[in-house]
């Protein structure tokens, strides 16, 4: 199996706190994959370890087969050309429009003239759901799903080989989450793109991830498909699943 | 990276090779360079593609597009399952209609008409502002509980104490270059002593007030709208005013009392450091002791002089105030806007200072002051 993420032994220290106790999981190629775990977790901090924003105390992080805290800033400037990262409430360019944001990667990484560009910004847009009109506004324009969209359109622009999404259905409404959820799988099945979601979001649990890595006091308590995780023993882990209604759990783990 | 066969009277184009975005330069001319003409039927073959992504795929289909191809014209073969997949969503995705480029080019009468219109509308809600502040502070007479004097000595001690060392150090030297400047005149004539008379109407009518007023705006001018800007965007001025709270007594009136309370202060300050640097000078270059320098200040300083200077920085103040409230209140939600209107801030400050000062100068003249 091909592994495209693999975290070994991580312990993270803010101060005398320390956050996480040797964190170890494995992602393959086309999963899907959830970081699920309480507030205080260090879910997002873990996720920035990985991309390479924060240091870890100690342990090991190999990322598309770099190691990500041993290699030098050109391996890792090559490295981030290969991810794709969806910040919580998208961080996008706020003096840009939409089309210039998407534009960004392209135009920094690629020696493309414009007018190659400036379609395929567009068709990015059109990948993520977006209207065509909305390459022409600022952020500040925007709705939260529409953001998230445009910061997914985005992530995508390099053609990246894993996605990284950081609390994406946030902030989003019912009808809204569950059709983000909906786009995430279809890239994923259809791209054949990795997904690394951290969320809290039960219904993007129960709908389209493969497998749940569950993070509480600093270590993994579980690590499996959904449904096998849903049956362990842990207390936060039962309390987690059963904060819904029987009939909303009876449709899940498919 | 692309072949083109006829095979049965329908073109077949051949994709080989990696199909991905590093490659899109090189694609796009195999695309270009193709002679598709006259073909009503196209079959793409997938059997020699080793890779394919979003980019190249969209590449292709827009190429297709471009030379009229339908979708019923177009048909594939042998394409591995993932590559197929691919192709899928990217054709589905690539049915919405392109954007209708908008014009953007303004004539010239146009751009100057929506600019006129729009400084029109600006000085209109600047006024307004200008009135609301001036509202509220004549609401505080019959209501004086409602004013906050915790935020405004807070405010004071930042913009009035934690001032005062640049404050003198600013005037200390201008004094001393005053002083040398006009000694090196004054010598010539024998007249050093005179040096007294200028440094002191200078320092205390022009010279202090003008410098105090432009450091504060520097310092606080910028502090204010950064501070008021970044409230606008994490929304807390809204909150200030859920709360049943008007913003302008929470966040205004605390700053414009506090401005105008500090700056004759730190006028005063400036005023006695610049006095003092020109006193150095003329002690070590003009042979006049301290104490004869004193003497002649004594004689010759009206107090009218110093009232002058003191009595123009409430003035100033007031307009530093009213400027940075108000360009903080208008930040917008991008990351330029806080560093725009903090420079806006700094330099319409300051150029109303002097044009403030030529106008008291003027009218003081005609005064007779």
């Amino acid at each position: 199996m091909d592994r495209v993420l693999e975290v070994d032994s991580i312990v993270t220290r803010f101060g005398a706190e320390k956050i996480h106790d040797g964190i170890s999981f494995g992602v393959a190629r086309g999963e899907v994959v959830a970081l699920i775990g309480g507030s205080g977790t260090g879910k997002s901090v873990l996720l920035k370890e990985i991309i390479g924003l924060l240091r870890p105390a100690q342990g090991r992080i190999r990322l598309l087969g770099t190691d990500v805290w041993r290699a030098t800033p050109a391996e890792l400037n090559a490295l981030r050309r290969r991810f794709g990262m969806l910040f919580q409430d998208g961080a996008l360019f706020s003096s840009l429009t939409v089309a210039e944001n998407i534009a960004v990667p392209f135009r920094e990484n690629t020696d493309l003239p414009m007018d190659i560009i400036s379609p395929l910004a567009g068709f990015k847009l059109a990948l993520v759901g977006l209207p065509p009109d909305a390459g022409r506004k600022t952020p500040a324009q925007l709705s939260g799903g529409m953001r998230k969209r445009a910061a997914l359109a985005r992530a995508l622009a390099l053609e990246p080989e894993i996605l990284f999404l950081d609390e994406p259905t946030s902030g989003l409404d019912p009808v809204g989450a569950r059709a983000f959820d909906s786009l995430v799988r279809l890239l994923a099945d259809s791209l054949g793109l990795t997904v690394f979601i951290v969320t809290h979001d039960l219904d993007t649990l129960l709908s389209v991830i493969d497998r749940a890595i569950v993070l509480s006091a600093g270590k993994v308590i579980a690590d499996g498909p959904v449904a096998a995780v849903m049956k362990a023993e842990d207390p936060w882990i039962r309390e987690y699943f059963s904060a819904r209604s029987p009939l909303a759990l009876s449709g899940a783990g498919s | 990276m692309l072949e083109h066969k006829l095979e049965n009277g329908a073109s077949v184009l051949y994709l080989s090779g990696v199909w991905r975005l590093a490659n899109l330069a090189a694609i796009s001319d195999s695309l270009r360079a193709l002679d598709l003409k006259g073909s009503r039927e196209f079959l793409l073959d997938g059997s020699r593609l080793d890779a394919l992504d979003t980019a190249a795929g969209f590449t292709l289909f827009r190429h297709l597009n471009l030379l009229g191809c339908t979708e019923a014209m177009v048909s594939v073969r042998d394409f591995k399952p993932r590559h197929a997949r691919l192709l899928k969503l990217v054709h589905e995705r690539m049915k919405c209609p392109p954007a209708a480029a908008r014009s953007m080019h303004l004539g010239l009468v146009q751009r100057v008409g929506a600019s006129a219109i729009g400084v029109w509308r600006q000085l209109k809600s600047h006024n307004a502002f200008v009135g609301a502040v001036a509202l509220e502070v004549f609401d505080l007479i019959p209501r004086p509980r409602r004013f906050r004097l915790r935020e405004t000595v807070s405010q004071f001690e930042s913009v009035g104490l934690d001032a005062v060392p640049i404050v003198a150090l600013v005037t200390f030297l201008i004094g001393v270059v005053f002083a040398y400047l006009l000694g090196q005149q004054a010598l010539r004539y024998g007249a050093n002593i005179f040096v007294v008379d200028g440094v002191g109407l200078a320092v205390c009518r022009e010279l202090s007030p003008l410098l105090a007023a432009v450091v504060v705006a520097g310092r606080s001018g910028a502090a204010f709208t950064a501070q008021i800007g970044t409230m606008k965007v994490q929304e807390e001025i809204d909150a200030i005013s859920t709360l049943g709270l008007s913003p302008l007594q929470v966040l205004v009136i605390p700053r414009l009392i506090a401005i105008m309370v500090a700056l004759p202060l730190l006028v005063f300050v400036g005023d006695v450091a610049g006095i003092a640097g020109g006193m150095l000078v003329a002690a070590w270059q003009l042979d006049i002791a301290p104490q004869s320098f004193l003497d002649r200040l004594h004689d010759v300083l009206p107090l009218r002089s110093l009232l002058v200077g003191l009595g123009k920085a409430p003035v100033f103040a007031a307009f530093i105030a009213v400027i940075a409230c108000r360009m903080g209140m208008l930040v917008a939600r991008d990351a330029r806007s806080v560093g725009v209107n903090t420079t806006s801030t700094v330099v319409q400050s300051i150029v109303w200072v002097i044009v403030l000062d030529a106008v008291f100068a003027v009218a003081f003249q005609r005064l007779g002051i």
